[in-house]
């Protein structure tokens, strides 16, 4: 299944927010969004996830998702949004129930994506036991078990601490290695895009358009921590970005 | 560095960042309720306290052991608890029940926070003639008072806590497609209850409140009815030890929601 | 100049029990005293006393000090917020003598037979069913405002004499009583006859019966001040009697034996009126003031034998301890005892 966004554009009254975004997410890859505040990922985030409607423009899935999704548009979000209340399992046993997912049947997909996720021993906890990067390893789980057609991925790292985020970066690469899933990515960090993003759009400052499309095409398992290459391409991208972020910062919020 | 700095010139620090953090003491609430009730007695006792202003804790005690052992204790505190326990479920469970309509539904809140807001200032002692009338001298007009009592502190506790619901969970349910059921039963509930009990607290201890305001009228036995009685009497002893069995009662439901808290909010931080 | 008032006042008096006991000279001079009242008829001989300066005349300056209740008044006694009142014996009024903070000094209301006194009620519904004489009130429920009010001792002895179990409902003011009667929550109540008589004539309950003829001699009301003034101010209680006992006759020659005819019942009528149903036009009024006439004990004299009946009956019910007498409640010295 794929993600098209037609001429997309969004404002709030007359507060012009997105203009004419146009784009396509294949199967099977990761899309970074990069832009400075404000310049509307995280709203575009939400049209591609239905949680939003677009003023203008929209937002097709191409091809039937996988008949075993349950979800196929699944969100991952910054602050993990875990239900305090619930252990682990109970968390990503939540998304499944209303399936009808129950018993043996569910403790197989809460198993496997715990494994997956390596959370095996921590079934039983409850979030507020969790480190951050568990908390968050803990939403991936609960995300894979209703297995997505396209991932949502709003900002998921930047609740976390530098050294957390690299693990973190780390399994994700692992996870899409082994089966190869569709994402976009939203992030304000460079360094995650030039990581994780097969290509990475690049929007400007308010209202929000496409100023460039990079495509990168080293393996993503084969990208490191301080690579010369993925550093020349955030330099790059960071000389592209800094006067609109500049900008942006000048700019007043919800005028 | 340090070797090379006068001594006169060293000095420690001095702490300023104390206080501001209560820390459990469990017994100093026992030593006041001791020495007050001691000084009462001693008071009393020398006759420095008249029998006119206090009655004497020994004696509240023994009309207590009296109250106990003549059976009329029970015979007070059945029809008390059946009227706390049906007034204040009934009470309650329409408050949240309507708390949470309210929490959810813009035009259920729109006509009924006007509402809600224009009979929580009415004192329902007030009403207890009126219930009588509608329900009855018997039983059913002090259910109708002590739920009604209990009813708006519910509802103002319930819709605030279901307000307080982390909006990023019920938009995370809804982006793994729940039903409305399941969003409500599984995150609004959920986290909304520590709301709900909070305002239990004081649901029930209005509640108790009202117990003696509802049987003020037609009440042959109960706590209410044993305080009034005692009060119309003069009988100091017996309005004590009526008093103490209404703290006690306080304690025990305070006690009871304490351990609810644990039990089911033991996933707070 | 007072002394000669008051001795005038005292022939007019007649009533030589007064004339004994109220013979030491006043010592009051202008004192100012406090007068606890019920708006009621009940308290007319207060009103008439201060309206025709019978206190005044007694060196006494006064003040009455108005309640909606018996039981907050007695507890004023108690507290010295007020000095004298007159209500009707309660098992509060008893606790508050048993702690040494009030006595009784005197009699007020008493019935009397042959005179209409407090009527037994019934409800419509219970009328209707077959309560038409106090014989039918077994296993009725019947009002009182509290447990060891004055209702509860005229139900209970009432059902005494007919052999029969009461439910006594306790509502704690008159008004909610009224109220429950004439809604039929309650079957029967006993109550003063200003009271009854409007309630009887709206049709909504009926008169079944009378006090009287169960407590003959009944001691309604009594006077009573703190034990302080009853002990440490003789000459001050005893003009306060003095001038009470000169409103009681006034009340009973114009109102019971109608002495002064028609126009002296109009001329009471009018005084008591500024006092009692003020709400009411006079003409609205005037009728429920007549009706409420009961005798009033001349010179304030003590049914003593009925208030030891009805020590003992709060004694048997467990309302006041066994342990109280006759002592400790009363004052005997300042009025003549009613052994009858």
């Amino acid at each position: 299944m794929q993600i098209r966004l037609e001429r997309v554009g969004h404002a709030y009254d007359d507060f012009e927010v997105m203009r004419d975004i146009t784009l396509d997410i294949p199967a099977g890859k990761i899309v970074c969004i990069v832009g400075p505040s404000g310049c509307g990922k995280s709203t575009l985030l939400r049209f591609i996830g239905g949680l939003e409607r677009p003023k203008s423009g929209r937002v097709l899935q191409i091809g039937a998702p996988p008949t075993a999704s349950l979800n196929p548009l699944t969100y991952i979000f910054q602050d993990f949004a875990l239900l305090p209340w619930r252990s682990v399992a109970g968390n990503i046993s939540l998304v499944l129930e209303d399936h009808g997912i129950r018993g043996a049947k569910a403790k197989a997909i809460i198993d496997d994506v715990l494994a997956r996720t390596k959370l095996t021993d921590f079934a039983k906890a409850l979030p507020k036991q969790l480190s951050g990067g568990m908390k968050q390893r803990v939403a991936i789980a609960r995300a894979l078990a209703v297995n997505p057609a396209v991932m949502l991925m709003d900002e998921p790292l930047s609740a976390l601490d530098s050294q957390t985020r690299e693990l973190l970066m780390d399994d994700l690469i692992g996870l899409w290695a082994r089966t190869p899933f569709t994402a976009v990515y939203v992030t304000h960090n460079l360094a995650e895009a030039v990581r994780l993003g097969h290509s990475i759009v690049v929007l400007s400052r308010r209202p929000g358009q496409i100023r460039e499309v990079m495509h990168l095409e080293t393996p993503l398992e084969d990208r490191h921590f301080g690579d010369a290459d993925l550093e020349a391409k955030q330099k790059y991208l960071w000389q592209l970005m800094r006067d609109e972020a500049r900008a942006a910062d000048g700019e007043l919020l919800d005028v | 560095m340090s070797d090379t700095l006068p001594a006169a010139t060293a000095k420690a620090v001095s702490f300023r960042g104390g206080g501001f953090a209560p820390r459990p003491m469990r017994w100093v609430g026992v030593f006041v309720f001791i020495t007050l009730i001691a000084l009462a007695e001693w008071g009393t006792q020398t006759g420095w306290i008249s029998s006119l202003t206090l009655p004497k804790p020994s004696d509240v005690l023994a009309t207590f052991v009296e109250l106990y052992e003549s059976g009329l204790l029970f015979k007070h505190l059945a029809p008390s608890l059946s009227r706390l326990a049906v007034g204040a479920t009934m009470g309650a469970l329409t408050g949240v029940a309507v708390g949470i309509m309210i929490g959810l539904f813009s035009h259920v809140r729109a006509g009924l926070v006007p509402l809600v807001a224009a009979i929580f200032p009415i004192p329902k002692i007030a009403l207890l003639p009126l219930f009588v009338i509608w329900f009855g001298i018997g039983e059913g007009s002090k259910y109708a008072l002590i739920a009604f009592g209990t009813f708006t502190p519910t509802v103002v506790a319930t819709y605030g806590a279901v307000d307080n619901v982390d909006r990023s969970l019920i938009r995370m349910g809804q982006s793994f497609g729940l039903s409305w059921t399941s969003i409500v039963r599984k995150i609004v509930l959920p986290g909304a209850m520590p709301g709900i009990l909070s305002g239990l607290r004081i649901s029930l201890a209005i509640a108790i409140i009202l117990l003696v305001a509802a049987e003020m009228l037609g009440a042959q036995y109960g706590i209410g009815a044993y305080i009034l009685e005692a009060g119309s009497l003069y009988d100091l002893e017996r309005l004590f030890a009526g008093v103490v069995i209404l703290s006690l009662l306080g304690v025990l439901v305070s006690a009871v929601i304490g351990f609810l808290e644990r039990y089911l909010l033991g996933w707070r931080t | 100049m007072i002394d000669l008032n008051r001795r005038k006042a005292l022939k007019l008096l007649g009533g030589t029990a007064v004339a004994s006991t109220l013979a030491a000279p006043a010592i009051a001079q202008n004192r100012a005293i406090k007068i606890g009242a019920l708006p009621f008829t009940s308290h007319a001989a207060s009103f008439i006393a201060l309206e025709r300066g019978y206190f005044g005349d007694a060196g006494l300056d006064v003040e009455l000090v108005f309640f909606q209740a018996a039981q907050p008044m007695a507890v004023a006694i108690a507290s010295g917020d007020i000095d004298y009142a007159v209500t009707a014996m309660s098992g509060g009024l008893i606790s508050l003598a048993q702690r040494g903070a009030v006595k009784v000094i005197g009699g007020a209301l008493s019935e009397e037979p042959g005179i209409d006194g407090q009527k037994i009620l019934a409800s419509d519904a219970a009328f209707q069913a077959g309560l038409t004489t106090p014989a039918a009130l077994g296993g009725k429920r019947f009002g009182m405002t509290t447990a060891g009010s004055s209702f509860h001792y005229m139900g209970s002895k009432i059902a005494a004499a007919e052999g029969v179990d009461l439910s006594f409902i306790p509502l704690q003011k008159v008004g909610a009583i009224v109220g429950a009667l004439k809604s039929g929550q309650i079957d029967a109540w006993s109550i003063v006859p200003h009271i009854a008589k409007p309630l009887a004539g709206s049709g909504a309950v009926h008169i079944i019966g009378s006090v009287a003829d169960y407590l003959p001699n009944y001691q309604v009301t009594t006077v009573f001040t703190s034990s302080e003034n009853a002990r440490d101010e003789r000459g001050m209680t005893e003009s306060f009697l003095g001038g009470f006992s000169k409103g009681v006759t006034d009340y009973n020659t114009t109102m019971i034996d109608q002495a002064d005819g028609q126009a002296g019942i109009d001329q009471m009528v009018d005084l008591i009126h500024k006092y009692v149903y003020t709400d009411r036009p006079r003409d609205k009024a005037a009728p429920s003031i007549i009706n409420g006439t009961m005798r009033l004990n001349e010179g304030a004299a003590l049914n003593v034998t009925s208030i030891q009946d009805q020590l003992a009956w709060f004694q048997s019910q467990d309302l006041v301890d066994a342990d109280i007498t006759m002592e400790t409640i009363l004052d005997g010295s300042y009025v003549d005892s009613i052994t009858a």
